[in-house]
């Protein structure tokens, strides 16, 4: 049976089960608090950004949408990894065109194409052009008009990043608490795998009629069952939770483990035990119904063979799996309006964090 | 056992193996860009309502071979500018991705040879 680490579970289950009883499992599906969560989860907590082996080299980059902002991960001259707006000091442009991390961008400045300001790869402003300073060059300028810009107070809006081994992970908040806060003890966990050894193999992509808190319930649902690791006896498994992660482990005769990591508020790891690789996939709301599901595969030299090709259609089969199951909780929810959520209920878990309920946030 | 519904337009991502079915070909527009902004793919039509194979048969995409002429054709359609997603429908007979009608419309605008009455919605000079 799936045994529960209880001095872990403690301030999750406890908050969950004086607050489920009023809740409606409608509030999940509802478009509205999408708009809210949009402040209060993907503007507050530590969001996974990507893989930093995407952009090994300095100056390349990728973009990434966290609620409604859109930012530039890049790689800087010194190796540092930053994040910005992608959105220039001058007019509010959007600056570079969507890159993902799957086929990363790459140059030594950003440069905006439309008034060609150019800013380092710390953000800081480089470059206007010639006719923004010198008033002969551009009939709309007088002398007098002329700016001096200041280079730092016209840089890019820096946004935080930080990791977990090469997980990169992005906060909107402008002061937010240290990401190994919210990734608890499987910051520990997760850098003991030695994560950075690995490539990246394959990305899918696809998008699921359901809001976004009540696929994540369903992944949780199924971590608790101990079933999403395959062939496994729920005797095997052991689940572990804590206030914003939960954590399956198991070993079958012997050999590797397997783990299904689940952090807050969207992002699933998944190491495997029958390839020598792991997965990621993330659940990226699309609006209050809608969410897109984003699966990478690493193996340790980024080529894949059968069996890892295996593996990932193994994952697709699972997803699948989950997107019915989530199917299914959608439907049961929107059937009983004023369903209550069960105490022990996984999504209403999920609901306790996107409400702020839980006591030491 | 009722029949099912079949929606106007489907498209599919073959990298990824996954569709989007839908009655607004924007909608297919839609997915496009959110799937090619986070995989870099292409996405295909794979269903396209017959009204508007009627309106730009085959044998108008050959006589008439260019997109301008394809939004002139099908302008008669729709009365608020015709939807970029109708467009990326017919050229898609033309062998064209949603992509690469995308980035010719952009080029096509910049030159000044069609227009967007609203957002998304294409009309032609």
């Amino acid at each position: 049976m799936t045994q529960w680490d209880d001095s872990r579970a403690a301030a999750v289950s406890e908050n969950v089960a004086d607050e489920s009883s009023t809740s409606s499992a409608n509030q999940l599906a509802d478009p509205d608090p999408f708009e809210t969560e949009k402040e209060t989860v993907f503007g507050e907590y530590w969001m996974y950004a990507g893989h930093a082996n995407s952009i090994a080299e300095p100056g390349q980059f990728f973009t990434r949408t966290v609620g409604d902002r859109q930012l530039i991960v890049v790689r800087g001259h010194d190796g540092e990894i930053k994040a910005f707006d992608n959105v220039c000091a001058h007019r509010g442009s959007k600056m570079v065109e969507d890159t993902p991390m799957t086929d990363p961008g790459g140059g030594s400045r950003i440069q905006c194409p439309y008034h060609l300001w150019t800013y380092d790869l710390d953000g800081e402003l480089r470059s206007t052009p010639k006719s923004f300073e010198d008033a002969s060059l551009n009939p709309d300028l007088e002398n007098e008009d002329v700016q001096e810009f200041d280079c730092e107070t016209n840089g890019l809006n820096d946004v935080h990043v930080d990791s977990v081994g090469p997980l990169l992970f992005v906060s909107l908040s402008d002061d937010p608490p240290a990401l190994s806060e919210q990734v608890g003890v499987m910051t520990d966990r997760l850098e003991s795998l030695s994560l950075e050894g690995y490539e990246h193999g394959r990305r899918i992509a696809e998008e699921v009629e359901c809001n976004w808190k009540t696929v994540a319930g369903a992944a949780l649902e199924r971590l608790r069952r101990g079933d999403r690791l395959a062939g496994l006896e729920p005797s095997d498994a052991a689940l572990e939770t804590a206030d914003r992660h939960w954590l399956v482990r198991s070993t079958r005769d012997g050999g590797r483990e397997a783990q299904v990591h689940y952090l807050w508020p969207n992002l699933t790891i998944e190491v495997y035990d029958d390839v020598d690789g792991y997965g990621t996939c993330r659940i990226d709301p699309i609006d209050g119904d809608r969410c897109q599901l984003i699966a990478d595969y690493y193996v340790r030299d980024g080529d894949l063979e059968e069996k890892e090709r295996e593996r990932i259609r193994t994952s697709r089969r699972r997803r699948a799996e989950l997107v019915e199951l989530a199917g299914r909780r959608r439907d049961d929810h929107e059937a009983s309006a004023q369903a209550r959520l069960e105490p022990d209920d996984t999504v209403g878990s999920l609901h306790q964090l996107v409400t702020g309920g839980d006591a030491d946030r | 056992m009722s029949a099912q519904r079949q929606v106007a337009y489907a498209a599919s991502c073959p990298d990824c193996d996954v569709d989007l079915h839908g009655d607004d070909p924007n909608e297919i527009v839609e997915f496009y860009r959110r799937h090619s902004s986070v995989t870099g793919h292409d996405v295909e039509f794979t269903r396209i309502q017959p009204d508007l194979t009627d309106a730009v048969t085959e044998d108008d995409l050959k006589e008439v071979y260019t997109l301008e002429d394809v939004v002139a054709k099908l302008e008669a359609e729709y009365e608020d500018g015709v939807p970029i997603g109708a467009v990326a429908a017919a050229m898609s007979e033309q062998g064209l991705s949603i992509g690469e009608t995308l980035e010719k419309i952009h080029e096509i605008r910049m030159g000044g040879g069609l227009y967007e009455p609203q957002d998304d919605h294409l009309r032609a000079f």
